[in-house]
């Protein structure tokens, strides 16, 4: 799924503020997404909170800078950070180059499943880029 | 909120898929693809940048030389017709920047002034303020001429290929009127740029921006926003008006040198000689981390548990592949080659205090 020049990827759910969220088992594996990316250009490094720290839904759990300015990434869902990718903190032009693939940023084990229900299928994201564009 | 002022190129940067964002109250690129492929390509090729939201003030009339010589901190009798004087600075009379500019002197009672596009209304108000009973004529014209700044080591290379002049045979920081640029009679085009690399500066009619613009992408120039131009100058050490200078610096505590002591008093000299001759409490140095994280604006750096200093303006250095900083640091922790740690996010990065330019050219 497109929008405009933005992939949607349709085997994720999403957030408002453009992180991706892959429900594995109890799990979520969450990345930035292809316009949140497309935003940012060019990201030159990314600091993950802490495996181990729990965080709420809506926590920044990641600062990154590109070279234009530094954001955060923020918890699709509250849990524990139970993986972290190190090879997006080695490279982070992976997160540029494979927002929804190798460019994920780390695993959260979810705490109140309930919060699942509430993340943006793929097509409620197109929309949310369509208002978001205009 | 009053509507952002758009360039002659602007519809260009649209076609181009830029991002466009505002940049002292006018709509500029900041990015077109890629900020790292933009700043490479200015340090291994040519880059080209929309540089019209920088102001340009005409100074015309029998008394323009003692007008800016009472305003401008060199001696304007050294300006010589065809040559760039500068960088210099108007002063205030604490010593404090009211600009850092760039003088043109375009004929015995005409004297071009390029300025930071924030300062053009102030610039303006603050030469006419100074006009009186003088011939002197002051005229904001940066409407009527665009500007583009061709920048990199194949610069020269390009610029054979769309001019028939001797372009080739300027030297740095001069420059020539009306040469002609992709067959458009520019109003000047002088060796010069903001990068460290070699470059021109061309400046041509507002209508005939688009031709010649599309001619320098044509003849090998990749297109380059302002966030590349922010990373290629930090890389060098040179100042940003408002980031690292402001009304209440003084060229001293800068390490900018765009003033004299040979020459008459301007406005400013007094003072500025007398922290000469007491000293500054804070310099401005290089911060270098030893990673790739971003200082920014703000961020304090310390000497085990003291402050001694913060960053005026950061960036990601390509070329370098780690976080750089200008930053001022208190006089008497001001030891190039020292050890120190920036406060980025709450957390305390290892980096080192370093003089400019971060690259060696």
């Amino acid at each position: 799924m497109k929008y405009k020049e933005y992939e949607v990827n349709e085997n994720v759910l999403y957030t408002k503020t453009h992180e991706w969220a892959k429900i594995e088992n109890g799990k979520v594996r969450v990345g930035l997404t292809d316009y949140a990316v497309k935003k940012l250009k060019d990201i030159v490094y990314i600091e993950p909170q802490d495996i181990g720290q729990h965080v709420k839904k809506g926590d920044p759990i990641a600062a990154i800078d590109s070279i234009k300015a530094s954001e955060n990434v923020y918890a699709p869902v509250s849990g524990k950070i139970v993986e972290i990718n190190s090879e997006v903190i080695e490279d982070p032009t992976l997160i540029n180059r494979d927002p929804y693939g190798e460019g994920w940023i780390l695993v959260i084990e979810v705490e109140n499943p309930e919060e699942i229900n509430e993340l943006l299928k793929p097509e409620d994201y197109v929309k949310l880029l369509e208002k978001e564009e205009h | 909120m009053m509507a952002s002022l758009k360039t002659p190129l602007y519809e260009e940067h649209v076609k181009l898929g830029a991002t466009i964002s505002d940049f002292a109250g006018w709509s500029m690129p900041i990015v077109y693809e890629s900020t790292i492929k933009e700043h490479l390509s200015v340090r291994k090729s040519a880059g080209i940048f929309d540089v019209s939201h920088m102001a340009r003030i005409l100074v015309k009339g029998a008394d323009s030389a003692k007008l800016l010589q009472k305003l401008i901190a060199k001696n304007i009798e050294k300006a010589k017709e065809g040559r760039m004087l500068g960088p210099t600075a108007f002063l205030n009379e604490q010593g404090g920047f009211i600009d850092d500019i760039m003088v043109y002197k375009l004929s015995e009672k005409e004297y071009l002034i390029v300025g930071n596009a924030v300062n053009r209304e102030k610039d303006f108000s603050w030469i006419k303020r100074f006009t009186e009973g003088l011939e002197v004529k002051v005229a904001d014209i940066t409407f009527d001429i665009a500007m583009i700044a061709l920048q990199g080591p194949d610069s020269s290379k390009i610029m054979k290929k769309l001019s028939t002049s001797d372009i080739m045979d300027l030297d740095f920081l001069h420059f020539k009127k009306e040469i002609e640029v992709a067959g458009v009679k520019s109003f000047l085009v002088s060796r010069s740029g903001w990068t460290g690399e070699d470059g021109y500066e061309i400046m041509i009619p507002s209508d005939s921006a688009s031709k010649i613009w599309s001619a320098l992408i044509k003849a090998g120039a990749t297109p380059c926003g302002l966030a590349a131009r922010d990373s290629l100058r930090i890389e060098m050490g040179y100042c940003l008006y408002g980031e690292d200078i402001d009304e209440n610096t003084t060229p001293l505590e800068a390490r900018y040198w765009v003033f004299t002591f040979n020459k008459p008093p301007y406005i400013g000299y007094d003072a500025l000689l007398k922290k000469y001759e007491e000293g500054v409490d804070r310099i401005r140095l290089g911060i270098k981390l030893k990673e790739r994280v971003v200082p920014r604006r703000g961020c304090k750096i310390y000497m085990g548990e003291k402050c001694i200093g913060e960053i005026t303006s950061g960036t990601y250095s390509p070329v370098l592949n780690c976080g750089i900083g200008i930053a001022y640091i208190d006089s008497r922790h001001a030891l190039v080659g020292a050890p120190v740690v920036v406060d980025i996010r709450g957390k305390k990065r290892k980096a080192k205090i370093v003089d400019f330019p971060f690259i060696t050219k």
